[in-house]
């Protein structure tokens, strides 16, 4: 080996790259979080427009869910690393709320939003857009599942009654949401306990 | 015989290899990113990007965030290239055993 340098520190070294490499392409924050407040605004949304027959109930719970969303995001954004990945996944999450909040806002005020079956169509045919981008980009076969899911529930709604697209809705919501909210966080968690800390 | 290839001594460093290595995976990260992933003091991060960066492997930027000093790092073609090439030497150091 070279000037005394041993086999294993070189291959330590090797070792080294491929950990900080794969360090620096792992998410820094995870946004399971996301996923769950949303689907609880979704539910507290529905709750709230079926008992409380109030026009806001969907606009003031989106409203309430997206200064949460950019307060906590705000909040956690003390260390920070920009990846490709990161940008690309993030502005499909964003270009998302933005066209959300723009499309359903005034057509809850107007009180064009009357159509429950448009309704449910639209909105997971959107959430299934967004999370199939998603899935396909970072190679995500559970989030590309949620997207099937989320179209599954879009072209049911177009066919069956109120009850059962509301019903298709709300399964979409806790299986898409809830569910993988969770299931993202908890991965996260598994996977910072697996790496450990990183002594360089 | 062939020549065995030399080891850059500025990517060899453990510190430096491990930032040079962190920074290829991201477009720019910020020193207190860099500081949490190596778990490295101010002191010896400070020292050890700034011999990168006077080779020419690592690009700083000074920006505010809300009046709080930022201080954003990137890597640089030539950084890559060192990364790519110091690498590439071990591998040939290391020869068959690169894959035991």
């Amino acid at each position: 080996m070279q000037d005394g340098i041993t086999e294993q520190e070189l291959r330590e070294r090797l070792g080294l790259i491929e950990r900080m490499i794969a360090e620096g392409r792992r998410t820094t924050e995870s946004w399971g979080w996301t996923f769950v407040l949303w689907g609880i605004a979704f539910y507290a949304a529905v709750a709230w427009s079926e008992w409380g027959q109030s026009a806001w109930a969907w606009p003031v719970t989106m409203l309430i869910a997206a200064i949460v969303t950019v307060a906590v995001a705000f909040s956690k954004r003390d260390h920070h690393a920009q990846t490709t990945l990161a940008r690309a996944v993030g502005s499909i999450w964003l270009a998302l709320g933005i066209s959300m909040f723009l499309l359903f806002l005034p057509l809850g005020l107007s009180g064009r939003l009357v159509d429950l079956h448009v309704f449910v169509a639209v909105i997971s045919g959107i959430l299934g857009m967004a999370n199939g981008a998603s899935g396909l980009i970072l190679r995500w076969n559970v989030q590309f599942g949620c997207a099937v899911v989320w179209w599954v529930s879009g072209v049911a709604a177009c066919f069956g009654s109120e009850k059962q697209s509301m019903i298709v809705f709300l399964v979409a919501v806790f299986l898409c949401q809830i569910l993988f909210g969770i299931y993202v966080m908890i991965a996260n968690v598994q996977g910072r306990k697996r790496h450990g800390l990183t002594h360089a | 015989m062939p020549d065995l290839p030399e080891l850059n001594p500025v990517v060899h460093g453990r510190l430096r290899l491990a930032l040079l290595s962190l920074l290829s995976g991201v477009e720019e990260a910020e020193f207190t990113w860099l500081r949490a992933k190596t778990q490295a003091t101010d002191g010896n991060l400070g020292a050890q990007l700034l011999k990168l960066e006077e080779a020419g492997y690592v690009a700083l930027k000074k920006n505010f965030v809300l009046r709080k000093p930022q201080t954003v790092y990137r890597i640089t073609e030539s950084g890559r290239r060192a990364l790519a090439e110091y690498v590439r030497a071990l591998k040939q150091l290391l020869g068959p055993a690169v894959d035991r």
